[in-house]
């Protein structure tokens, strides 16, 4: 276990990064930008998990962040192929 | 020990990972963001990841290499194919000395 100070600014700083992530999202100029910014959300929300399974020992959160890992690149190139013009599924 | 190390080892995978949401907030376009968040944003999760599996028991070290070893496979490619479909939608390139060298006009 790391020390508690450190695991609660994590855990908030993590936050505030989330946040800013989202305003991105929302105020992104173009398609591809606003696909990057939700790519990247849910890698820090894999990062999230990642900091409450080490602190008490919850594996289980790491098995939401394996199912989150593999959700968001397959629909990152399904809206990648999507916003190419090509049906994502052909 | 180990408890310092893991300390360190978030500490610098929330620096890493800020770096990378500050060149998302900061870059003109999605080619330069691309090489913020890829980068970036895999280096500072797999630092967050090792201090995880640093005291982790078993099940823990087991799913961080796994997911770790996941992510290594799967974001150059995400990060490929975003670049790919800004390209074919003819993104424009916002950095000022930029050169688009797969377009014929000079």
């Amino acid at each position: 276990m790391s020390s508690d100070i450190v695991f609660y600014a994590a855990i908030v700083w993590v936050t505030v990064l989330l946040g800013v992530i989202v305003v991105r999202l929302a105020a992104a100029s173009t398609t591809a930008q606003r696909i990057l910014a939700l790519d990247l959300l849910t890698l820090v929300l894999i990062g999230l998990l990642a900091l409450a399974a080490g602190e008490d020992q919850r594996s289980y959160a790491l098995d939401a962040a394996l199912a989150l890992a593999l959700l968001s690149f397959v629909a990152t190139l399904a809206a990648c192929k999507y916003y190419e013009g090509r049906k994502p599924f052909t | 020990m180990t408890a310092v190390i893991a300390d360190v080892l978030i500490l610098l995978g929330l620096a890493i990972l800020t770096i990378g949401v500050y060149g998302i907030v900061r870059l003109p376009d999605v080619y330069t963001q691309l090489h913020a968040a890829s980068k970036a944003g895999f280096l500072g999760i797999a630092a967050l990841l090792a201090a995880a599996a640093l005291e982790g028991d078993g099940a823990i070290i087991a799913r961080a290499v796994l997911i770790v070893a996941l992510l290594a496979l799967t974001t150059p490619v995400a990060a490929h194919a975003i670049a790919r479909a800004a390209h074919r939608r003819e993104e424009p390139m916002r950095t000022p000395a930029a050169v688009d060298e797969t377009r014929d006009e000079p």
